[in-house]
């Protein structure tokens, strides 16, 4: 047997042990879970925080809601947010996903419907208010819909329009 | 320079010239999918037509090779090839491009096949011209990448093309010596004789293991410049480290062992260093060189070690070199073709997931309701002017607030948006390397099989 021949195993071992060297120190490193973050599903519930004011009780408002729709639609809560940022961005998403004006507006609304239920089930809307506002937003147009998902403390802004003399007691409930 | 020399020199320039051919290309992609304006898997087929056509035309091309003598084919073949690289530098459309590579494919077959033949009267040693042959061609493929880049960068992707014009003219220039002596005298190199059966469990390894590094070359290639952002030039030093590395593995010739041993230990470096790309922890370009120095190393020693039990014994050489070239390349071109539609639809769903991971970090930030709503929108914006790709994300965050706390907040959610996108796209290739791993490591078997060649 020649020296060469002598030297194959030695070789073909060396290249094992720098192959698996290099596989077990990048997946020690953490290179079998370098991926994107997931997002959460929307159709689960998402746990509201304590609001600290108005603004932040409006932002849980808009998430819940856009998680309702989202759900609805079965896309993530993030596509739905950025769709919902201009008329261009939503025709976009409508033509991609192959919804319609009236699908679209339906997921809307049940979002809203999920956004006051999420309220009440945290403790930060009375159920004497969610039943008017409940009432209200299954018949408000779809554009007004997604004003309201888009920066909820205008739904709080408007509550006077939407609930007339409820809109008193919302104050008081409030944090 | 003798003129013998100088024949030697040309005759290894012409068969690097053309199989760097097979893999130069592949930074200007990018370019040439913009400027032609094509889609991904469109782009593809300019690497793919020119490996498709060299597997079909290299063992036929031998044969004619063989029949109107060596020296006149080599001729030909550079002439054909020179003719075609400016037929592409000159396209205009996909179509045109794809069409000049066939035919700068087939005048490359038929030149790369008659080299074999000529060189071991140049060096005086069949196996000598067989080491030769082998070197220049997997130097010529594993410098392709980074070539193509810098011309790329610095003149155009065209230019890669027009630039081999004259470089194949030069190199042909010795070898009209031999093809006029050839006119003069009615001789060819040899007399037609059996040619044999081909080593098929070398040839089938050559395949796999050549799928195996396209997977290598291609796809780092993709991942740096549209994945990573970096530019073609920066691309094209970073991919040096495999040519670089296989130089030293060209080094450890038949003294490391059988070529059987050398071929199984190539193969494994080279599925381990496809291993370590499908783990990259982290989009560092550092993180990529150990990788890349195993699969240059292993390309250098699989490739040579195989080439050579392909070819001992067996005559005559221009025929069997043939079946190597045709075998390499066709193992490059199904390796192409099985990958592409793999990451392009693992890119897409990367990309889709990176930007709503993104855009969670974004509305669970601090960051004021109203500034979240703009940034998804500018973020929409940014995503819908990139074609599909993995975006830079940067400029969606310009104009930064003037509010110093939302300045910092919106800084700190470029930075993680970014993360998602980077891990985004280097997660997305990862299938594919992990398949080019597995195809580098089911190449063990042929080698295994091969009996003639002792362990």
């Amino acid at each position: 047997m020649s020296r060469a021949t002598n030297r194959g195993p030695l070789l073909i071992g060396v290249a094992i042990a720098i192959s698996l060297a290099l596989v077990g120190i990048y997946l020690a490193a953490g290179g079998a879970s370098y991926a994107p973050a997931k997002v959460q599903d929307p159709c689960e519930e998402r746990p509201w925080r304590d609001p600290e004011g108005l603004d932040e009780l409006a932002e849980q408002f808009s998430f819940s809601a856009l998680d309702g729709a989202a759900c609805e639609l079965g896309v993530s809560r993030e596509t739905l947010a950025r769709a919902l940022a201009t008329p261009e961005s939503r025709e976009r998403f409508t033509q991609r996903y192959e919804i319609d004006d009236a699908e679209l507006a339906r997921a809307i609304r049940a979002g809203l419907l999920r956004a006051v239920d999420d309220a009440e089930r945290a403790g930060v809307l009375s159920p004497f208010l969610a039943t008017p506002l409940r009432s209200t937003l299954r018949e408000i147009p779809v554009d007004q819909a997604i004003e309201l998902i888009q920066d909820a403390s205008t739904l709080l802004d408007n509550l006077e329009t939407f609930l007339g003399p409820a809109q008193g007691l919302l104050e008081q409930i409030l944090p | 320079m003798s003129s013998q020399r100088s024949r030697l020199v040309s005759l290894a320039v012409a068969v690097g010239l053309v199989l760097a051919d097979s893999s130069i290309v592949v930074l200007a992609l990018p370019e040439i999918y913009r400027d032609l304006d094509t889609s991904v898997a469109g782009v593809t087929w300019v690497l793919v037509s020119f490996n498709l056509v060299m597997a079909l035309a290299a063992v036929p091309a031998a044969h004619l090779a063989r029949r109107i003598g060596p020296g006149r084919a080599a001729a030909v073949g550079l002439a054909v090839f020179a003719g075609a690289g400016l037929a592409c530098g000159l396209a205009s459309e996909l179509s045109t491009l794809i069409a000049a590579r066939c035919v700068q494919a087939l005048g490359g077959a038929l030149a790369v096949t008659a080299a074999l033949e000529l060189l071991p009267a140049t060096v005086g040693s069949e196996r000598r011209a067989v080491a030769i042959w082998a070197t220049a061609g997997a130097t010529g493929a594993a410098l392709g990448p980074a070539l193509g880049g810098l011309m790329t960068e610095l003149v155009s992707w065209q230019s890669i093309f027009l630039i081999q014009a004259p470089l194949a003219i030069a190199a042909g220039v010795p070898i009209l010596a031999v093809a006029r002596h050839e006119a003069a005298t009615g001789i060819v190199a040899a007399e037609l004789r059996s040619t044999g059966r081909p080593h098929l469990l070398a040839n089938l390894a050559l395949a796999m293991v050549s799928a195996a590094i396209a997977a290598a070359l291609f796809l780092l290639v993709l991942l740096l410049i549209e994945g990573w952002r970096l530019t073609p030039i920066g691309a094209a030093i970073v991919v040096s480290a495999m040519p670089l590395a296989a130089l030293f593995g060209a080094r450890l010739g038949p003294g490391m062992g059988s070529a059987r041993a050398r071929a199984a230990a190539g193969a494994i470096l080279v599925s381990g260093g496809l291993g370590g790309l499908a783990l990259l922890p982290k989009a560092e370009v550092v993180l990529t060189l150990p990788p890349q120095l195993l699969v240059g190393v292993g390309l250098a020693l699989v490739l040579s070690a195989l080439t050579e039990t392909a070819l001992a014994g067996r005559a005559p050489q221009a025929i069997h070199g043939g079946w190597t070239i045709s075998a390499r390349h066709a193992g490059v071109a199904i390796g192409l073709l099985a990958l592409t539609p793999l990451f392009t639809a693992d890119i897409a769903q990367q990309r889709n997931d990176a930007i709503d991971a993104g855009t969670a970090v974004v509305l669970d930030s601090k960051v004021s309701p109203l500034l979240k709503l703009e940034l998804s929108q500018r973020i929409d914006d940014r995503l819908a002017g990139e074609r599909g790709r993995v975006p830079t994300i940067g400029s969606a965050f310009e104009p930064l607030p003037e509010d110093p706390e939302d300045r910092a907040e919106v800084l700190v959610l470029r930075e993680e948006l970014q993360d998602q996108l980077d891990r985004a796209a280097t997660h997305a290739f990862s299938p594919s390397f992990g398949l080019g791993a597995l195809i580098g490591l089911l190449a063990l078997v042929p080698i295994g099989l091969a009996r003639r060649v002792e362990l």
